[in-house]
Formats: structure tokens, C-alpha cells, sequence
């Protein structure tokens, strides 16, 4: 037991006297985190808009003068057609409005009036809602509530003024424990091949078992700190990410994760023989995993066979696991299926990672 | 510059390359990183599991209702459940969207006064809650208008008449596609040239470069060349997947797409040369390439945010970087078509081409045949 401890202690150390490797956790942990959740909003602001005006412009300036910060910019007045498709090809302007010169006289005949709208959506995400946007700011104009006279009350449960960064931050915060859990450990054992340490450990009056396991709670220890630092200082003192569920049950989650990614780097580590190699495999092995699991779709909404494949991944139920922490605050009884899962596949993965470096000694 | 050295010298590269197993990233990540992200990332939003709890069961609460379920953006279910079970649902991941149709629902539609629907929708991923909002929005106001709103009423509102240019069917492999090949060949390249010469620094072997009559334009040429020629396969690579796996259109032409896409190959193997003069070991040198290349290549590719959108310093920064020249160039071929006649197109074309000039002559100039 104390060689498992002494183990434990010189790993911890040696990670804390490698600079090069502290800052690249210290970095992925803190600023990487900040830059996704800060960087990456898929909702439409501050779009451009140009507008051809050919009616005798009451109407028109009254629906304009409602296209305002922060979904759109100053509206920008072109004279002619060719004009306004020019700046949209050249993507200056997103959307273009155009006027006809009988708009204003079918508005007040109640004669079908239409406003012509040409969208460039090469980014159809933006396009899409900026367009729902302008309908809205159309049905408001023209007071359609009084001839449907709906109230239609939308709670947006959990985010309700819904913040990119929220998720934007968590996902990346779960991608990074992914790779650092598997590269930190695959390197631990890596890095005594590299060195040619290694013979000196296997010389070690110590149980290979111990080793193995010591060397693998190490660096989980790491990506648990680093979680919790993330977490203190970006999710919550930057973002302010709301928690709805209890922290203490992501960090146990996280826990057996990170063990699971541990397993995956065993068995890395059994393969590669140098750090270069550690850090192309583990980033073929993971970028999939991560990215079919539902990081940034949910696993429903993808291709069936994908759906399928995704039962038996374990980041799938750490994915959904946590996010159901964070946002949707699902009772620990709930959370049943995604602590098994992740415990079930993350076990097997272990063992075989075990096995597989096991016979390395 | 001796031909025979640079053909000698890019041969032994190459086989470094193939026998490294290096060539397995060359070959892989590309294609690998673009059929995960253009499958991984839906943006559009149909199947969404909603549940409608209609207490009402009148005439107008049914025809909500099958509004909803003729719609093929949701998958309804109808069911007789309290809100606070429904409510315990969605905080299970079970459904997405929850419509309470009240009492008296029907009777305050008749006699026009306001009724009231409640909406429940899962906000964890805000760009779906914003999407389901929107279609949630459009079919009740559609329902209820077609009910209540009469011939003349509906005829004086203004309708919109949108053209989607350049996207029609807002497709988003269309989106993303040429945003990712952007990101991959900057991404790419970068690594393996910085790895092809810090290799060399790691294991001692440069100094056969120092110490040999072979000129640092020669080595430069033969490093560069030997990953310049594996990676011109993948721009073309690239292009069958987009065209074939993705069913992109393709309207521009393929000479501008083929040309430009050398020329940022180039820039993003300048990139790798510079972080290599920097970094002396391997693993370094790839996590510093993957952090100088991958964030600007997604936030600055017009991918998820238009670069028209964007305020303050990120105006700035998407200028700096090249990316937004070349995916311009790409959305363009890919989407617009409009070619080198659009004189904005010419202008970038341009200005990718002093990019990749300016960062070679820098590398180039900064590597040194000596012992720093």
C-alpha cells in the first residue's frame, strides 16, 4: 500500500515539475474552455441588412425603423437591384429587402402585400432565424394578435435566455477531460518507454498490478483537479453556468469517466511507442467518439446507424450524464442508467487496457 | 538549388513519411475530421420528441393537435399526464418539447377572447430550443389563423416572399462542408510540416543538415515539397467526398478551387515551418500547431458565425488570418459560383497568395543552419 502511495506522489510530482505539460492542462482547462464558450454563437446577431425601397417609403421606414441592435444592423440603402446582389455575393450583406413600388398601396387595399426578401444562406442556421425574426417583427407590426387571438407562453426550461456559452463551455469541458484523461495516462507509460525508464520499473519491488493501477489514479487525480479548477473559475465564476442538478454527482461521474478514458490510454500506451504516437492515436481513437456521442447533437437526432452504434460508447452516458446534471437538474435516481452505463463499458474498457499493458510487464 | 539534391533529399522524405506511418495522418485526418463534423454537427432540427397533454378535447384543441402531428419537424405523442410528470420527463431526456392545451381552450376561441397554449421546451442546446421555438410559434399561429382568420383578413397581411440564395433547401452539409475543408487543410499540413523538421531536431538527426553541403533552400525546398505533393491529393480527396458522400453542388470552377486550395496548402505549411523554428520537440510542436490552427479555422471560416456578423476585435482577427480569404474562395465555388469575375474573389485570391509569399520568405528567413 505505501509503494501504491509513493507511486501516486511521484507521479503527481513529476506532472507538477514537467512546465511543458502543466501549462498545456493548465491551458485546456482554463482558457480553452473560455475561448469555445465565448467564441461560438449560432444565433442570428447583428446580421447586415440591405434594402431596396421603391414605395413611397411610410410604411416601409415603420417596418425598418423595427430591425434594430442586437439582431440586425443599420439597415443599408441601396439604389438598384444589381447593387444590393452584388454586396449580398460578396457577402457584405445577409439579407436584402426589397419594397415594390405597389407595396404600400396593397397594404392599405388589403390587397396581398409582399415583401421581398433575398437571403444569402451559405450560413442557413443564421439565415433560418433571422428570417423567422423579420416574421415576427411582421406579425407584431401588424397587430396579427388581434385576429388570432393566441397567447402562446414559452418557458425555455434551464436556459431560459438561451446562452451559447452555457453549452458552448460544457461541451468543451467534456471533450477536454475525454482527450487529456486518455493522453495524460497513455504518456505516464509512454514516457518510460521513451526514456528507457522503463526497465528500471519493471525492476521495482513492487506488484506490476499496483504499478499499473497507481500510475492510472494519478492522472485521473490530475483531470479531476483540472475539472474542479474548470468548473470554480470558468463555468461558474466566467459563465456563470447555472448547476440544477448537485456538483458532487458530476464529480463522481466524472470520477468514473475518467477511469474509462484511463482504460482507453492503457491500451494506447501498450500500443505506441513513443509521446508523438500517444498523441495521434489518441486523437483518432477519441475525435470520433466524442463527436458521435452527442457533443453537439444530441444522439436522437442523428443517423439511425449512428444512434445504434452510440449504445455502446461510454461518452454517450457521460455526455448525456452530465449535461443532465448541469441543465436539466435530473434527480440521482434518474441518473441510474447513465452512471451504469458509463460504469458497465467504462469497466470492460479498463480491464481490457489493463490486460492489454499488463502483459507489457 | 541542385535538382538531384532536392530529388534525392524529397525521396528519403518521402519514404520517412510512409515508413513513420506518418502517412496514415496525412491520409486519415482529413477525410476523418470532415465526415465527423459534417455528420456530427445537425443544426437542423426535426424529430423533436414532444408530448402534447390536451385538457381541453375540443374541435380547436384537436385540430392543434394534428397540426402538430402532420408536421415532420415533430414526433407528438398525446397523453392525459399532470404537468409536473410531464415536466419530470424532460428533465429525464425523455421529450424535448411539452404542450399543455388548457380547459376552455376552445370556448375562449370562440367567443374570441385570448387563449392561452403553455410551451415547455428543453433549452440545453439553445441552438435547437431557439429552432423548436420558432416551428412551435409558426404552427399555432398557422392553426388558429386558418380557423379563425377570415378571407379578407388574411389577404391584407403581408406575406414574405424569401429567396434562399445559394443554399435553397438550407441544407447544412451545404454550410458546413466548405467551412470544414477550410478548417482541414489548414489544420493538416500544418502539422506534418512542423513535425517533418522537428522530428529531425528531437532525434539529433539535423545534424546532418548542419553539417552537410545540402543548402537550406534545398532542404527547405525537399521538406516542403515532399508534404506539399501528399497533401495537393487531398485537396482532390476532399472534393469527391463533398460532392459524392455530402452531395454538395459544385458552381464554381474547379481550377479556381484547385489553385486557391494549393496556395493555402502552402500558407498552412508556412504556418507548420514557423512552429517548428520554435518548438524542438515533437509533442510540443503538435499541440502548439493544434492551438494556432484549430480555433481561428472554426471561429474564422464564416462556418457558424458570417464574418458580416461579427463585431469589435474579432473583425479584426478574422482578417488576420487567412482562413476567411480562402473559405470565401470555397463557399464560392462550392455555392455561388461567380468565379474570379467577382473582383472580391480576385482581391482574396491575391491576398492569399501574399500570405503564403510573406510567411515563406519569414520562414525561411528564420531557419538557421546552425546551432541556435
Amino acid at each position: 500500500m505505501s509503494a501504491f502511495l509513493a507511486i501516486i506522489r511521484k507521479e503527481l510530482l513529476e506532472f507538477l515539475r514537467s512546465y511543458g505539460l502543466l501549462i498545456v492542462v493548465l491551458y485546456s482547462f482554463t482558457l480553452d474552455v473560455y475561448i469555445a464558450g465565448n467564441g461560438i454563437n449560432l444565433d442570428a446577431r447583428n446580421v447586415s441588412v440591405g434594402v431596396i425601397d421603391y414605395s413611397p417609403g411610410f410604411i416601409s421606414n415603420k417596418i425598418l425603423s423595427d430591425l434594430h441592435y442586437p439582431q440586425f444592423q443599420e439597415p443599408v440603402f441601396f439604389a438598384s437591384q444589381e447593387k444590393l446582389n452584388l454586396a449580398i455575393r460578396n457577402k457584405k450583406i445577409m439579407v436584402g429587402i426589397v419594397f415594390e413600388s405597389d407595396f404600400e398601396k396593397r397594404y392599405h387595399n388589403g390587397n396581398n402585400p409582399v415583401l421581398n426578401l433575398l437571403m444569402d444562406s451559405t450560413a442557413s442556421a443564421q439565415s433560418y432565424l433571422a428570417l423567422n425574426y423579420i416574421q415576427h417583427i411582421l406579425m407584431r407590426f401588424q397587430d396579427t394578435l388581434s385576429l388570432a387571438p393566441i397567447e402562446i407562453q414559452i418557458h425555455k426550461l434551464f436556459n431560459p435566455n438561451t446562452s451559447y456559452s452555457y453549452f458552448m463551455a460544457l461541451a468543451e469541458l467534456l471533450s477536454i477531460i475525454t482527450i487529456l484523461a486518455v493522453i495524460l495516462t497513455a504518456a505516464v507509460f509512454v514516457k518510460e518507454k521513451e526514456n528507457g525508464t522503463w526497465d528500471i520499473m519493471l525492476l521495482m519491488p513492487t506488484d506490476a498490478k499496483a504499478i499499473i493501477l497507481a500510475k492510472s489514479l494519478s492522472q485521473v487525480i490530475i483531470v479531476m483537479i483540472g475539472t474542479f479548477i474548470c468548473v470554480g473559475t470558468v463555468l461558474f465564476g466566467i459563465f456563470d453556468l447555472p448547476i440544477n442538478g448537485s456538483l458532487a454527482v458530476f464529480m463522481l461521474l466524472t470520477f468514473f469517466y475518467a477511469f474509462t478514458s484511463a482504460g482507453i490510454g492503457l491500451f494506447i500506451a501498450s500500443v505506441a511507442r513513443n509521446i508523438m504516437q500517444v498523441a495521434q492515436l489518441s486523437v483518432l481513437i477519441m475525435m470520433p467518439l466524442l463527436f458521435l456521442s452527442g457533443a453537439w447533437t444530441p444522439v436522437y437526432a442523428m443517423h439511425p446507424i449512428l444512434e445504434y452504434l452510440s449504445i455502446i460508447s461510454p461518452l454517450r452516458y457521460y455526455i448525456q450524464g452530465s449535461e443532465s446534471v448541469f441543465f436539466r437538474g435530473t434527480a440521482l435516481i434518474d441518473l441510474w442508467e447513465y452512471f451504469a452505463g458509463v460504469i458497465v463499458l467504462g469497466g470492460v474498457l479498463f480491464w481490457y487496457g489493463f490486460r492489454k499493458i499488463g502483459k507489457l510487464f | 538549388m541542385r535538382i538531384g539534391v532536392i530529388r534525392a533529399y524529397c525521396k528519403k522524405e518521402l519514404l520517412d513519411i510512409y515508413r513513420s506511418k506518418l502517412i496514415l495522418m496525412v491520409y486519415i485526418m482529413p477525410s476523418m475530421i470532415l465526415i465527423l463534423f459534417g455528420y456530427g454537427i445537425k443544426l437542423e432540427v426535426t424529430h423533436i420528441r414532444t408530448l402534447i397533454i390536451d385538457n381541453d378535447q375540443s374541435k380547436a384543441s384537436y385540430d392543434l393537435v394534428s397540426a402538430f402531428e402532420h408536421s415532420k419537424y415533430f414526433n407528438s405523442e398525446v397523453k392525459n399526464l399532470s404537468e409536473n410528470r410531464a415536466l419530470n420527463l424532460i428533465k429525464q431526456d425523455k421529450k424535448d418539447l411539452i404542450i399543455i392545451i388548457p380547459e376552455e381552450f376552445g370556448k375562449h376561441l370562440l367567443k374570441g377572447l385570448k387563449a392561452s397554449v403553455g410551451v415547455y421546451i428543453d433549452g440545453s442546446f439553445p441552438s435547437r430550443a431557439k429552432t423548436t421555438e420558432n416551428y412551435v410559434d409558426g404552427v399555432i399561429y398557422d392553426a388558429i389563423m386558418k380557423r379563425s382568420g377570415s378571407e379578407t383578413e388574411s389577404r391584407a397581411l403581408i406575406t414574405i416572399n424569401a429567396r434562399n440564395l445559394f443554399n435553397q433547401s438550407l441544407r447544412d452539409e451545404d454550410m458546413i462542408v466548405p467551412g470544414l475543408i477550410g478548417l482541414v487543410l489548414l489544420v493538416v499540413p500544418a502539422i506534418s510540416s512542423a513535425l517533418l523538421i522537428v522530428k529531425e531536431k528531437e532525434n539529433g538527426t539535423i545534424f546532418n543538415f548542419y553539417s552537410s553541403p545540402v543548402k537550406k533552400s534545398e532542404f527547405l525546398a525537399a521538406k516542403l515539397l515532399s508534404v506539399l505533393l501528399l497533401h495537393v491529393i487531398n485537396i482532390f480527396i476532399l472534393f469527391l467526398w463533398a460532392i459524392y458522400l455530402f452531395e454538395l453542388p459544385f458552381r464554381g470552377s474547379f481550377l479556381l478551387y484547385t489553385f486557391s486550395s494549393f496556395i493555402y496548402i502552402i500558407i498552412s505549411l508556412s504556418i507548420g515551418l514557423l512552429v517548428s523554428i520554435v518548438t524542438s520537440s515533437q509533442i510540443v510542436a503538435y499541440v502548439l500547431t493544434l492551438i494556432i490552427t484549430i480555433i481561428p479555422g472554426f471561429l474564422y471560416s464564416g462556418m457558424l458565425m458570417p464574418i458580416s456578423s461579427m463585431e469589435g476585435e474579432s473583425v479584426i482577427e478574422a482578417h488576420i488570418y487567412p482562413v476567411m480569404y480562402y473559405t470565401h474562395i470555397l463557399y464560392d465555388v462550392f455555392l455561388v459560383g461567380d468565379g474570379l469575375s467577382a473582383s472580391k474573389n480576385l482581391l482574396y485570391l491575391l491576398i492569399l497568395v501574399g500570405y503564403a509569399t510573406i510567411l515563406l520568405t519569414v520562414g525561411s528567413l528564420l531557419l538557421k543552419k546552425r546551432i541556435a
